[in-house]
């Protein structure tokens, strides 16, 4: 067979931190279709991003079809005949499927008629299988359609290479399973299928050979499928079980000295800050579900901490907002202490001592164009709010407390780097003893300094009694933190891990290797 | 199905929009961008002036005596300034929310129809209790022709520029029937209401004032303080940064949306009756003067904020009773006003584009 596309050396880094990329090596080639396999921020999409011309790399060279890929340019690659189908689709929801195809490549200067743009769509559709409405809008089509509409409209630039960034997962299962099929007959009509995805399943049904990323590096170049079962691909996307640790961010409740393995530091938490966690169910699900998350049943104790783990998108973010009354289940309950979680109430919901720490700091938690003192007033305060003067007096020994450096009560939100902004809304959301604390990712961008400090408040948040749940995109730091952790695959939970975990299981979870 | 609507999904202000009146970044911008708009206005009216053969700096010189150099321009002017700050001050609480009304006028209008209509052909009331039952009804309506708006864009989505806007000649042809048909005055030939008759506010003792001008200038401070001492105020604020910030974290913005357009509504019911009750004692077909529109370019100029509305509404009374009066004097049209207030919005506009590109 010969090379469809060859990356070399490719380093790419984004800021400060560690390379996204460092010096990955991949090859591709006409008529396979190849897994890239990874966890969350393995770097997948950032190589197919190098790959399709949509990002540069800071070194390395890119090869396709034998010619070096000088220019970074969508447009340069797309001659090229490299497509990438994005985890997010870009296509314009007001335009029918046929508009969409002809503003992507022009057929002149003119805007086509309606018949002639749908006959294109029902031609493409037809050669290739994948059917598509082609006369209403975008934004009336279901999931599965748009994301066969950007298939074929990279087909229709006649692409020889196609990447599809985690093309299943918005997708039910048996369209997952038709489009496996639509990508080896693309595949054995010459082309090279590149497919990003973190499912193991799909990795056996429908690919040849597997590159395996963890932490911007390969640590699988290429191997036949066939060579590899489901163990050996998730130990090789979580890594080993191993005492010693590379993380970045690992938290941990007493001096830095004192880590050893994840049991010994929960339970040093455990025997030091607190006693056993009582029996005292506090937080409480009963088959409670929300679309993709399936009906779930849950306790977590006053005390305890609770990992949630996950591949994005298998059902954390919709548990989330369920914990924090964003949305109301569709089925079953969810209670704190015995009362329902109050649902769009905010007010009632910090009465009822819910605090929630989002994922997307300045999306939900903190309004970048007021003032500390107003960010830290959300949800609570009176009906007549005191002088703007001593409403600023009043938090700056909370910002002290919590050691938020700004610019005193009055800087902006906006102004305060992520750990300072992470750190104001604990301030908020923990100051007042909360019973149930819902954590979504709060170490996320952070330094490890200020990382070590968010997770030390919220642990002691869980030393006084309350719950925690705490969702976490890495597996080092649930492991530290959590005394039990599920794994959220699929809209299910798996039985519940307890210390010492297994990274290996863990991450066969994840994969969704396991019964859940 | 759930009623529950994702905070993102929510129709988002216009975003264009938005980042122009959100307002100043610093001090300086606070108060240089609208007084360079107005400076840069005032000179390309002169150019404007100079091409019609008048000499600018004396028809400017009329202009200002014509407001400071008589009491009846002040008195004038003060009486111009009280619609204008009414439905300025209405105007910047919807656009510190980033509800970006532009229906001020029809509520205006509906609010002046319904309080006329109240008092000249509603139960017979002694004086006082006429015209405060007026005021009432005027500020009920215009705070429900504003929820018309808010309705459409909680149930539908529908954009509040759009239906607020359109809502305007909806009132303007209600108004158009009302003194035809409606309340018209049995009496008259022209097509008007009755007179208002004791319903009329009384002057400031002393002056040919009316009381409504005190209300206007008491509506300022009383606004501010609502805006920073209350809950409500806080919740504007936060609206007007980040509406997903305020569901999650403190109530929930289709509620704080409706109750800013049915507040921007009231003032402007408010505004519209107190100018029948204080100028015209009665609905002509000629009531819709565009103040509704001219409060926009005042709320822009006060950059929201209460005194600054003030001063603003102030500001463009002034130039519309000096022009008036320098047309007498000189062969320019007193519409040159008109000119020169659309120019300090292009000025206001362009200047804050460009103090914030220079920040960047």
């Amino acid at each position: 067979m010969t090379q469809a596309a060859s990356l070399r050396g490719i380093r790419r880094s984004f800021g400060a931190g560690p390379a996204a990329l460092d010096h990955v090596d991949l090859e591709l080639r006409e008529g396979e279709v190849h897994a890239l396999l990874g966890e969350n921020g393995a770097g997948k999409t950032t190589l197919m991003r190098i790959l399709a011309g949509l990002d540069r790399p800071d070194e390395g060279t890119v090869e396709v079809a034998g010619q070096p890929a000088g220019e970074f340019s969508p447009r340069a690659l797309r001659e090229r005949g490299v497509a990438m189908v994005q985890q997010h689709f870009t296509l314009v929801p007001t335009l029918t499927a046929g508009e969409n195809l002809a503003l992507a490549r022009p057929s002149g200067r003119l805007r086509p008629g309606s018949r002639q743009a749908r006959r294109r769509v029902e031609e493409l559709a037809e050669r290739y299988g994948l059917p598509v409405r082609a006369d209403v809008p975008v934004d009336r089509l279901s999931v599965g359609e748009e994301q066969r509409l950007e298939i074929l409209r990279a087909l229709d630039a006649d692409a020889r290479l196609l990447i599809l960034d985690e093309p299943t997962a918005v997708l039910v299962d048996a369209e997952a399973e038709t489009l496996l099929r639509v990508c080896r007959s693309l595949a054995d009509d010459g082309r090279a299928i590149v497919i990003i995805t973190h499912r193991l399943s799909e990795v056996f049904a429908g690919c040849d050979r597997v590159t395996v990323l963890r932490r911007g590096a390969v640590v699988c170049a290429g191997d036949p499928v066939s060579g590899h079962d489901r163990a050996s691909l998730a130990t090789l996307m979580v890594g080993e079980n191993s005492p010693h640790r590379n993380a970045g961010p690992v938290p941990h409740s007493a001096s830095p000295t004192s880590r050893h393995g994840e049991s010994d530091v929960s339970a040093r938490r455990l025997g030091h800050l607190r006693p056993e966690p009582a029996d005292a169910v506090s937080l409480r699900l009963d088959g409670a579900g929300r679309g993709r998350l399936q009906p779930l049943d849950l306790e977590v104790r006053a005390g305890e901490v609770l990992g949630v783990a996950g591949v994005d998108g298998n059902g954390q973010f919709e548990l989330e907002e369920l914990l924090a009354g964003i949305a109301a289940p569709d089925r079953g309950s969810v209670t704190v202490d015995g009362t329902p979680v109050p649902v769009g109430a905010p007010r009632e919901r910090v009465a009822e001592g819910i605090a929630y720490v989002p994922a997307d700091r300045y999306r939900r938690a903190l309004a970048g164009p007021l003032t500390l003192a107003d960010n830290l007033e959300l949800g609570r305060g009176d009906r007549h709010r005191p002088p703007a003067a001593r409403r600023r007096a009043r938090v700056e020994p909370v910002l002290a407390e919590w050691d938020v450096r700004g610019s005193g009560p009055s800087a902006l939100a906006s102004s305060l780097s992520g750990g300072n902004a992470q750190k104001l809304v604990l301030a908020r959301e923990l100051a007042a003893g909360p019973r149930l604390v819902v954590a979504a990712q709060p170490t996320r961008g952070l330094d490890p300094e200020a990382a070590r400090m968010v997770s030390e408040r919220i642990l002691a948040a869980a030393a006084d009694g309350a719950a925690v749940v705490w969702f976490g995109a890495e597996l080092d730091e649930l492991f530290a933190v959590a005394d039990r952790l599920i794994v959220l695959v699929g809209g299910r939970a798996t039985d519940p891990f307890t210390p010492p975990y297994d990274r290996g299981a863990v991450g066969l979870a994840m994969a969704g290797g396991l019964p859940a | 199905m759930t009623v529950t609507r994702d905070p993102a999904t929510a129709p988002a202000p216009d975003g264009v929009l938005g980042r122009v009146l959100r307002g100043p970044d610093t001090r300086i911008g606070l108060v240089a961008v609208p007084v360079g708009a107005v400076l840069a206005a005032l000179v390309v009216g002169g150019v404007l002036m100079a091409v019609e053969g008048v000499a600018p700096l004396s028809a400017y010189g009329e202009v200002a005596l014509g407001v400071v150099g008589r009491t009846r321009g002040l008195i004038d002017t003060a009486v111009m300034a009280t619609p204008l700050v009414l439905l300025g001050l209405g105007i910047a609480v919807a656009y510190r929310a980033r509800v970006f009304t532009i229906g001020a006028e029809g509520q205006y209008i509906a609010g002046a129809l319904a309080g006329t209509a109240w008092v000249t052909v509603g139960p017979p009331l002694p004086g006082v209790l006429l015209l405060f039952s007026g005021l009432v009804v005027a500020v009920a309506t215009g705070a429900a022709w504003a929820g018309i708006t808010a309705w459409m864009l909680a149930r539908f989505g529908a954009s509040v520029v759009i239906t607020s806007l359109l809502l305007n000649y909806v009132a303007a042809a209600g108004l158009a029937w009302a003194v035809r048909v409606g309340i018209r005055d049995p009496g008259s030939f022209t097509p008007q209401s009755g007179p208002i008759g004791d319903a009329a506010l009384p002057d400031i003792p002393g002056t040919t004032i009316h009381l409504g001008f005190v209300l206007a200038l008491l509506a300022v401070p009383a606004l501010a303080a609502v805006l920073t001492r209350s809950r409500f105020g806080f919740r504007v604020e936060v609206l007007g940064a980040n509406p997903e910030v305020l569901a999650v974290n403190e109530a929930r913005p289709e509620r704080v949306r409706f109750a800013v357009l049915a507040l921007a509504g009231a003032f402007a019911g408010l505004a519209g009756f107190v100018e029948v009750a204080g100028v015209t004692e009665r609905m002509t077909p000629a009531f819709a003067t565009g103040y509704g529109f001219t409060a926009i370019i005042v709320a822009l100029l006060g950059r929201l904020r209460p005194l600054g509305v003030l001063v603003a509404a102030l500001l463009l009374a002034g130039l519309t009773v000096g022009f008036d009066e320098a047309e007498r004097v000189f062969v320019i049209p007193s519409t040159t006003v008109g000119v020169i207030q659309a120019l300090i919005v292009v000025f206001f506009v362009a200047g804050e584009a460009l103090s914030r590109r220079g920040r960047r």
